[in-house]
């Protein structure tokens, strides 16, 4: 008795689901309702600040969705592994939603002078002299003039977006080509997508880092720090892979990932997220330390900046929530196997990462920085990403609906079709 | 203890996991408790179909983690702050900051003890001898490519003659009785 007989057959319609459309309708509403509010508490606030920061977050959660989707589709094809062909499609359709994602920087490009005080500053020696900014500042400025100018900004994010944009658009070319193709030609199939992704992945952690300095980082033209890009390329695969699983169990409830979602494949995807959890958590502190040993008058205000003035219970809760409770509960090996729970503390994580980055933004601001305080503008910070996740969700939903949910061209599918004990 | 005479149990042999883990599915619905699986590698399944229950590992090893990370953070406290208090650039003495990788170290290296010696405590090895390796199929195949299902005397169904008719049944390669 072979065990061939007990394997399960791949259901013959692989589209995604029909309640891929209602997640669409759902996200749209979402996404509506949080835009008036968000405009609603502009008008309280009565000045956009507020609503161009929550900008900021919800286009670096996106972005980590989108290009953080590309790179981990690299990933899967160098690596190999049941998980990855079981998440190729959904990641696909995430780094197919580029285009939304530019659309939403170029908001930020445009309004360059209301969020980065290297744009607002045009002569430092005078705003100094007026008292606008401080010593180190105004040298900062003046020195980073080259690196920091609205032409960089503008033309190196571009390049970045181009560059993400072929490997996407290589990527997601080839992978309907391959499906397309006869069996027999896998092996030269895994060589094409491995020489693309090889290359690409290294691309990606330079423009990535690239673009978190210019982003984010520069939001203080005072303050480096090089792990910076690399805080982000580990944040982006701690809130891809939540979002994967997120995606890939709200999948299950129907063919064809009911099939394909076997429980091994799950417990892998969770402990692949608990070790970004960890370098996550590794990557913070050891920032932390080194600035906090040095204890230099050029890095540590950073801190300072977000320790101060109560800003001390928000990375305290930080610490609980990005790293503490997403350890803890991702230790236990049943809640990794158990879909129910699994999928809330991924969705418990998306939310840690978007409080995190609140943390990261907010105190570069001077009205903000060691002086954590309510205003009506800093509940943009909620209204705007919100609204942004869930058009990004929309869009995402499309992007699924467009192609089959599995590749069929690989040998992996024989393998994720047969019972969970057949291989060690 | 005197040393123990008779029958073991008896041995089914099958050709793949997806077998094993049927037949002692089977045997489990059927009644039968005194049984266990040896498969070349960790089956989870079998663990599964005969009813395997929850081992104390885990809870011993994040009892180790635990005593890691208290032992060494207040081991770092102590000579910080009480034995030796040194002025290191002008920081307090009780600079917590400073003592989380060691602890955390600490915290990994006593959790990976204790993960291994709880394993060795509670599975009983090192074992020298076993009555299933009179079996020569099972010497031979029990690391490299068989599954083997074990139903043991000691479970009150057990009765020679019925018992192997029940276990060819299950359409094994072959049955054998095991001597102690």
């Amino acid at each position: 008795m072979a065990h061939e007989t007990h394997a399960k057959t791949l259901p013959a319609d692989l589209s995604a689901p029909a309640f891929v459309d209602g997640w669409k309708t759902r996200a749209f509403v979402v996404g509506a309702v949080f835009s008036v509010l968000a405009a609603g508490l502009a008008a309280l606030d009565h000045s956009i600040d507020h609503l161009l920061r929550g900008w900021l977050l919800g286009l670096m959660l996106t972005f980590g969705f989108s290009v953080g989707g590309l790179a981990l589709l690299m990933v899967q094809y160098l690596s190999g592994g049941k998980w990855g062909l079981l998440l190729r499609r959904p990641l696909e359709a995430m780094s197919r939603t580029l285009p939304l994602v530019f659309v939403y920087w170029v908001v930020i490009a445009l309004s360059l002078k209301k969020l980065y005080l290297w744009a607002q500053i045009d002569d430092a020696a005078a705003a100094l002299k007026a008292g606008v900014i401080n010593e180190v500042q105004a040298h900062a400025i003046e020195f980073k003039r080259p690196m920091l100018n609205s032409t960089a900004f503008i033309v190196v994010s571009v390049i970045c977006f181009a560059i993400w944009g072929i490997y996407a658009w290589r990527l997601n070319v080839l992978g309907l080509k391959r499906d397309a193709d006869s069996p027999a030609s896998t092996p030269v199939w895994i060589k094409r997508f491995e020489n693309i992704s090889g290359h690409g992945v290294l691309v990606y952690s330079i423009t990535m880092t690239a673009a978190a300095i210019y982003w984010v980082m520069s939001l203080d033209p005072t303050w480096y720090s090089s792990v910076y890009g690399l805080l982000f390329l580990v944040g982006q695969a701690y809130s891809v892979l939540a979002l994967s699983i997120i995606v890939s169990i709200s999948l299950s409830k129907a063919e064809p990932f009911k099939t394909i979602l076997r429980q091994t494949e799950q417990h892998d995807l969770g402990k692949f997220t608990f070790a970004f959890v960890m370098l996550n958590i590794y990557l913070a502190f050891s920032q932390f330390l080194i600035i906090w040993s040095g204890n230099l008058p050029e890095e540590i205000p950073w801190y300072l900046d977000r320790f101060r003035g109560g800003w001390g219970v928000i990375i305290t809760l930080d610490f609980i929530f990005h790293w503490l409770i997403p350890f803890s509960l991702l230790l236990s090996r049943d809640l990794k196997r158990n879909k129910k729970r699994l999928i809330r503390v991924c969705q418990w994580m998306v939310f840690a990462k978007a409080f995190d980055l609140f943390w990261l933004i907010e105190p570069n601001f001077k009205d903000a920085a060691r002086n954590l305080h309510f205003s009506w503008g800093i509940l943009e910070y909620v209204a705007v990403p919100v609204a942004m996740v869930a058009f990004w969700v929309a869009y995402f939903s499309a992007q699924l609906k467009t192609r089959p949910l599995v590749q069929s061209n690989d040998p992996h599918v024989a393998e994720i079709l047969e019972p969970e004990h057949a291989h060690a | 203890m005197p040393p123990r005479e008779g029958t073991y149990g008896l041995l089914a042999e099958f050709d793949t996991p997806s077998d094993l883990v049927r037949a002692a599915q089977q045997a489990r619905h059927d009644g039968w408790r005194r049984m266990d699986c040896y498969t070349p590698y960790p089956v989870e399944e079998a663990a599964e179909a005969i009813g395997f229950h929850r081992n104390k590992v885990p809870l011993l090893t994040l009892i180790g983690g635990l005593m890691g990370v208290a032992a060494m953070f207040s081991l770092e406290t102590w000579v910080s702050t009480l034995a030796y208090p040194l002025n290191i650039g002008g920081r307090p003495t009780y600079s917590w900051p400073a003592f989380i990788i060691p602890a955390y170290e600490w915290t990994i290296l006593f959790a990976g003890l204790s993960a291994a010696f709880g394993m060795l405590a509670l599975n009983g090895l090192p074992t020298l001898y076993h009555p299933l390796f009179n079996a020569p199929n099972f010497r031979d195949g029990a690391t490299t490519d068989k599954f083997f299902l074990c139903l043991e005397a000691l479970d009150p169904k057990f009765d020679l003659v019925e018992s192997k008719k029940y276990l060819e049944g299950l359409q094994p390669v072959s049955v054998v009785e095991v001597e102690y």
